[in-house]
């Protein structure tokens, strides 16, 4: 039976348009990109993890999910600070759990954000965030800059769903209504599809868009910017001069200015840029980040709402805590300030960098994880993850920050779980059970 | 050399870790690589494989090469994955984000042979335990 | 004046919280009371003790309280925060928020310290003889008004985001920086003897900044105000040529910060 909109767990894209007919041994999917497809064939998979495992002498061991299940929750009530890592791949209903758990367990509550657009969120505490739903940029965008992100690899149908392509109410003719800026160090195919590519020297985003500012503001930046972002003055005034020209502009943001030298401070200048043009010239712009993980946004905005903060929340004290190099994820992780982790659908020990990764490792480690991965590898209690969209329902948060509702097209493969969000209730009882015993 | 370090997707690096094939040949050949401008991979011996290490050199990969001109001249990328995330800056100047893109990092050509990911946990992550 | 000896008695593996450690805390209190006062690891309360041997005890107020830490501190947090009087010395080194918020009185740490060194301190010396982290004397997350008082002098090297949100007071640091030294200064002084990376004095509006080294990637929002010798502000000398300039123009339309860059470490500026 075909099944039509579809909700794609991958990235930030939530596309919401894909259609799938499910048959015994094969999935056969359409309107998906590349990635989506690799993701809706985990369905019919050889590899996926189907049986709870835990670790002895080294070697993983077929255990009853009872087992597996008071082995975490072993892990988790003895640890004297646990990091609970609730990753992208996920409900936001499964991640609320984690928080509450990680609230109850006084411990550090962290997600995908951390490693990704977290210098996003805090450029925005910074400076606010001047933005719209990708809708607004579909029907009035006539200019759209890709800054430090390559769409075609990490969101592949930005292009075509939000971003140059789609015939809005005043872009009735799509792509021939719209410029488009590209800036990047390196030359992808985003950027050659673009009018103008801005070449930077990496780690000089901040010093670009200082430049921007001090030419709307009516003076000549100071000369240096020339030789620190090998860009020259006039294409940075041809840049600017595209952008008081534009009707409304979209400016897109990746991690090349969240997580290049600056940080926080490059996405900062970045809202301040979108501020000034609104304010004093005359046209509109909104900015939104590329969030390249499926639900990334979501935690953000659940643990925002909860807890009054995006991430990284520390829990110690009974209440949340919130800085970031202190009570982030790799900090934790490389200052060995934790002692116990628990990862729910996130590979960290393949994306953090090696100190954090190697110490994560060493730690007792609980994974809900639905393929083999590095961070499977290094678990010791290792739990059948359940794919959100596919298997159950829940609610993702899309890029913009609208929460999309999807449900399922088939089953949880397993009798002893029905999602993820119900794995963690279920842990979180064990874990309330232990600790109340001691 | 010294290099300048970008990481980032690529279409196929998103697809095989979605699909779950992280442990994959496939992936390997996708992900276990070094982009490098001509000029660079030139001055550099047009090796076929080369080793990345950290900044504070403690840390050291080895991985393909791919000779470029998508990169510009004193960079280099690798897609992201484990790989890339060995020799990644682990300092976050106080945001929670390591330096995923402008890491500082020294390339020299090398014979060794190139880890498979599983591997680079297992011997790198808990030093062959 | 009533000195109080902390000595580390073990080796500590997750981060302790130590807000006690002030002489506004010890004033007042014997040895047993001391030991008896709690500190944070994690989730869990533990008495002072567990981490450190106590002798002496407290004087009859903060002014006439002494503490002294005889070893590395590295992984203790906010010694010192808040304080208003009194002395504290650190023989080692400190972990994070060493005199966050500190209003009074002197630390002196011997070795180095952690980020967030007199986080949004009001009054009093801070003065770490070694190296410290980012976030010298900022604001915290999100806020606008950083260090608005006293003293906090360096003199090693220290990180990025020094006097971020800086309203007043001083920040003399003697090695040299990295990046965005001085973002969204209001007012105070800024003295760094060595170099700096980027974005110095970025975003800020009012306030000075003294750079005698090289700075390797210049703010594009500052203009240039010709030059000025041996600069004098108060009791803080600075000498030799400096070149001036004032912004940032990216954040405002007449902003009045001004950065003065060593004339002849600087000659491409």
């Amino acid at each position: 039976m075909v099944v039509k909109n579809v909700v794609c767990p991958v990235c930030g894209g939530s596309c919401e348009d894909i259609q799938v007919e499910l048959k015994d041994n094969s999935i056969t999917v359409k309107n998906a990109c590349k990635m989506g497809n690799g993701k809706f064939q985990e369905v019919v998979s050889e590899h996926r993890i189907k049986d709870p495992m835990i670790k002895k002498d080294g070697k993983f061991v077929k255990v009853s999910w009872e087992e597996a299940l008071d082995k975490a929750a072993e892990i988790l009530a003895n640890s004297r600070r646990p990091l609970l890592f609730m990753g992208s791949e996920t409900s936001c209903e499964a991640q609320e759990v984690g928080l509450h758990m990680g609230e109850y367990l006084g411990g550090v509550v962290d997600s995908n954000a951390t490693i990704c657009h977290g210098p996003t969120c805090m450029g925005i505490q910074e400076a606010g965030l001047p933005t719209s739903t990708c809708g607004v940029a579909i029907n009035r965008s006539d200019l759209n800059i890709y800054w430090g992100t390559n769409p075609l690899a990490s969101m592949p149908r930005h292009m075509s769903k939000y971003g140059l392509f789609p015939r809005g109410y005043w872009t009735k003719r799509g792509r021939f209504d719209r410029k488009v800026i590209t800036v990047d160090p390196r030359k992808t195919d985003t950027a050659v599809a673009s009018d103008l590519h801005i070449q930077l020297q990496p780690n000089s985003d901040y010093e670009l868009l200082n430049a921007l500012l001090t030419i709307l503001n009516g003076k000549t930046p100071h000369h240096s910017v020339e030789q620190v972002t090998g860009i020259a003055i006039s294409v940075m005034e041809e840049m600017v001069d595209m952008m008081l020209e534009a009707k409304f502009g979209s400016i897109n943001v990746g991690l090349g200015a969240g997580s290049s030298f600056g940080k926080h401070r490059n996405i900062e200048m970045a809202l301040n840029l979108v501020k000034e043009l609104n304010n004093n010239h005359g046209t509109k712009f909104r900015i939104g980040a590329l969030r390249g993980h499926c639900n990334v946004a979501g935690f953000n905005q659940i643990a925002t709402y909860l807890y009054g903060y995006p991430f990284a929340l520390d829990f110690a004290r009974g209440y949340a805590r919130y800085n970031p190099g202190e009570t982030s994820c790799v900090d934790l992780l490389r200052e060995k300030d934790v002692d116990a982790a628990l990862v729910l659908g996130a590979d960290l020990v393949g994306h953090t960098p090696a100190d954090s990764a190697k110490y994560l490792c060493q730690i007792p480690m609980v994974c809900i994880d639905i393929a083999p991965g590095p961070t499977p590898s290094g678990a010791d209690v290792l739990l059948p993850g359940v794919i959100d969209a596919f298997e159950c329902d829940g609610t993702f948060y899309r890029l913009d920050n609208v929460p999309v509702y999807f449900e399922p097209f088939t089953d949880s493969p397993f009798d002893f779980t029905k999602s993820n969000e119900d794995t963690m209730k279920q842990l979180f009882a064990k874990v309330k059970e232990l600790k109340e015993k001691a | 050399m010294k290099f300048l370090l970008n990481t980032g997707s690529t279409i196929d690096e998103g697809r095989l870790a979605k699909g779950g094939n992280k442990y994959s040949e496939e992936y390997k050949k996708e992900c276990a690589v070094c982009w490098i401008s001509p000029e660079d991979f030139d001055l550099l011996g047009c090796p076929e494989k080369v080793k990345v290490t950290s900044t504070d050199g403690r840390y050291s990969i080895v991985v393909n090469t791919k000779c470029t001109d998508r990169v510009m001249c004193g960079n280099i990328f690798m897609p992201r994955a484990i790989w890339s995330n060995v020799v990644v800056n682990p300092w976050t100047f106080s945001t929670g984000s390591p330096l995923y893109k402008g890491s500082p990092v020294t390339v020299e050509p090398s014979d060794d042979e190139v880890l498979d990911a599983e591997d680079v946990v297992l011997k790198l992550y808990y030093g062959g335990e | 004046m009533a000195e109080v000896k902390l000595t580390p008695n073990k080796e500590i593996d997750l981060k302790v919280e130590a807000d006690v450690i002030t002489p506004d805390e010890f004033a007042g209190k014997g040895k047993s009371e001391i030991e008896q006062l709690l500190v944070w690891q994690g989730p869990s309360q533990y008495p002072l003790s567990d981490f450190f041997d106590v002798e002496g005890e407290g004087g009859s107020s903060a002014e006439d309280t002494t503490i002294v830490i005889n070893g590395d501190v590295s992984r203790v947090k906010l010694i010192g925060a808040k304080m208003t009087a009194g002395k504290i010395i650190v023989k080692g080194s400190t972990g994070m928020h060493v005199g966050s918020q500190m209003a009074g009185g002197e630390i002196v740490v011997e070795g180095d310290a952690d980020s967030w060194p007199g986080m949004e301190m009001t009054g009093g010396v801070l003065h770490i003889k070694g190296n410290a982290g980012d976030h010298v004397g900022s604001a915290y997350r999100g806020s606008w008004h950083g260090m608005k008082g006293g003293r906090l002098i360096i003199d090693g090297n220290a990180r990025s985001q020094i006097g971020g949100g800086m309203t007043g007071g001083e920040i003399i640091i003697g090695g040299s920086i990295e990046n965005f030294c001085g973002i969204r200064q209001t007012g105070g002084l800024i003295v760094v003897k060595g170099n700096a990376i980027r974005a110095v004095g970025a975003e800020m509006s009012g306030g000075t900044i003294v750079i005698g080294g090289n700075i390797q990637k210049f703010t594009p929002g500052m203009q240039n105000e010709g030059e000025e010798s041996d600069l004098e502000f108060e009791d803080i000398k600075c000498s030799g040529t400096f070149k001036k300039f004032r912004g940032d123009f990216a954040i405002a339309k007449n902003p009045k910060g001004i950065v003065y860059a060593g004339k002849e470490t600087n000659p491409d500026l």
